[in-house]
């Protein structure tokens, strides 16, 4: 009886210490790529199938193109257990990360990995670079950007032309102004180290920037996306602005989805993702 | 924990199977039957913690994702309501074969109950009680509900608008339960008794982001299968 040929088999696990629960998708042996390994990290407290079903489409069509990819869990999200210590919860995120490439390195013999996150997972994906030289890649979809002079003028030009927002700012309600204290106030005391950062004093941490430098310094690749939702960003460059060395090298590339929402729900923004991230990996 | 993959080459289910905590007395077991859509992600988190209470309370519990939806294979378009009957009867099947049960509880969450009700009705041997949990009454008025531009297709639109929960519970076993969490004129029309639990919507975003869970329905269906 002839084999049975498959594009892609899908394996369900348990990762690390805390059994982590993930699955792994791989390509047929003929066409598994001397590639990194590609690990998809959660959206907030979404579980690993992502929004529409987004990293089961994007994990087989790579998987296809000769990638092994993985799909998990942080302890706590999903079907893995909470963690029973008091590891704060970026902390514990970027310890979950260490050990499911520590697994993936022994179970799969990839040496070399590629981070890709939306939102929080964004985020998580930039600060975990920094302190593993096995990440050699990152796919950034809609990231924490540090405000910059333009975002402020940007972010003033619009609520200008709502009546509401002049009233918020003539009571001391106005989200400006909030904005502005804590950038102020993170500027006299900066967060340069990951102690006592959390996803939202991420924005204004002196500590996210340093990530994005040592990255790009590394040679670490990175395709940012974009899509048009967002009060944290408000322009194009802004990435280029708040991260001049992460495009120094020539390692950033910019991507943008005008017409997608922040969880690109349209089908048509979904598979235009899905192919700007499967040509970027493999134009390496 | 056991994440496992059911049923067969063709039609591969990811399931997560939870043994019973305790072994006093006759083994039980569980189908949890996840909702649709954007509601099922909602509802992950909801539906995971109420397998582990029975779990806890000594039920062998599975749950699993329909053909095409979650972690099963398949793409998004081949899911369908007939298709997921089907899946919920090789969930079946495989419970009782790994619990060592003849029968099962079943409990379905929204579209889940609807799916759920539909089995039940078919196997009636096999299943020892039944929860339908907000089921979907009437499916022209959930179409209604769903976002435009969502990605289910005309064939499955037609599937959902079909389906009308009074005439669904004409066959189900006399051991069922219709639990809600949001009181709607139209439960009067069911001709069976609807308990009302005040509780959080697990399907809904912003409960699911706000961190709650809708513990007292948890509580209630573990008590009423006691």
């Amino acid at each position: 009886m002839a084999a049975v040929e498959f594009a892609y088999k899908e394996q369900a696990v348990l990762l690390g210490r805390h059994s982590l629960v993930g699955i792994v998708t791989r390509p047929p042996p003929a066409q598994q790529k001397d590639a990194p390994a590609v690990v998809i990290l959660n959206t907030g407290i979404v579980h690993r199938v992502g929004h529409h079903r987004m990293y089961v489409s994007l994990a087989r069509e790579l998987a296809k193109s000769g990638h092994t990819v993985l799909r998990f869990d942080f302890a706590g999200i999903g079907d893995s257990k909470p963690r029973n210590d008091s590891t704060s919860p970026l902390l514990a995120s970027l310890s979950d990360i260490r050990e499911v490439l520590d697994t993936l390195e022994k179970a799969h013999e990839v040496k070399k990995f590629i981070l890709v996150g939306l939102c929080s997972g964004a985020d998580h994906a930039a600060l975990y670079t920094h302190a593993d030289s096995r990440v050699v890649g990152l796919v950034l979809m809609d990231p924490t950007l540090p405000p910059t002079l333009r975002y402020y003028i940007h972010y003033v030009m619009q609520r200008l032309k709502n009546i509401r927002n002049w009233i918020s700012v003539a009571t001391g309600r106005s989200g400006l102004l909030r904005l502005a204290s804590a950038h102020v106030i993170n500027r006299v005391r900066p967060k340069t180290q990951i102690e006592g950062l959390n996803l939202q004093n991420l924005r204004f941490s002196s500590y996210l920037p340093q990530c994005y430098r040592s990255a790009a310094v590394r040679g670490v690749r990175m395709l940012a996306v974009f899509t048009s939702v967002s009060v944290r960003h408000t322009y194009k460059q802004q990435m280029l602005d708040a991260f001049p060395e992460a495009s120094a090298g020539g390692t950033l590339r910019l991507e943008f989805f005008p017409e997608s929402d922040h969880l690109f729900s349209g089908v048509r923004e979904r598979s235009r993702l899905l192919t700007v991230i499967c040509d970027w990996l493999d134009s390496r | 924990m056991n994440p496992l993959f059911i049923g067969t080459a063709e039609r591969r289910l990811f399931g997560l199977y939870e043994p019973a905590a305790s072994s006093r007395g006759k083994p039980r077991a569980a189908v949890l039957c996840y909702p649709w859509g954007m509601e099922y992600i909602y509802a992950h988190r909801s539906m995971r913690q109420l397998a582990s209470r029975l779990a806890a309370a000594g039920f062998h519990t599975l749950r699993f994702d329909y053909f095409g939806t979650g972690d099963s294979s398949g793409e998004m378009d081949q899911a369908n309501l007939v298709g997921s009957n089907s899946d919920v009867e090789a969930a079946i099947e495989a419970l009782k074969d790994i619990a060592g049960t003849s029968k099962v509880v079943l409990i379905g969450l929204r579209v889940g109950a609807n799916i759920a009700a539909n089995v039940a009705t078919r196997h009636k041997s096999e299943v020892e009680a039944l929860v339908l949990w907000d089921p979907i009454v009437s499916g022209e008025h959930y179409v209604g509900t769903l976002q435009e531009g969502s990605d289910v297709s005309d064939d499955v639109l037609r599937e959902i608008r079909s389906l009308d929960l009074p005439s669904s519970l004409a066959g189900i076993p006399e051991r069922s339960m219709v639990l809600v969490t949001e009181r709607l004129p139209s439960h009067e029309q069911l001709g069976m008794p609807v308990e009302f639990v005040p509780a959080a919507c697990p399907w809904v975003e912003a409960i699911t982001i706000s961190g709650a869970l809708p513990v007292p329905a948890m509580q209630r269906i573990e008590e009423w299968l006691r």
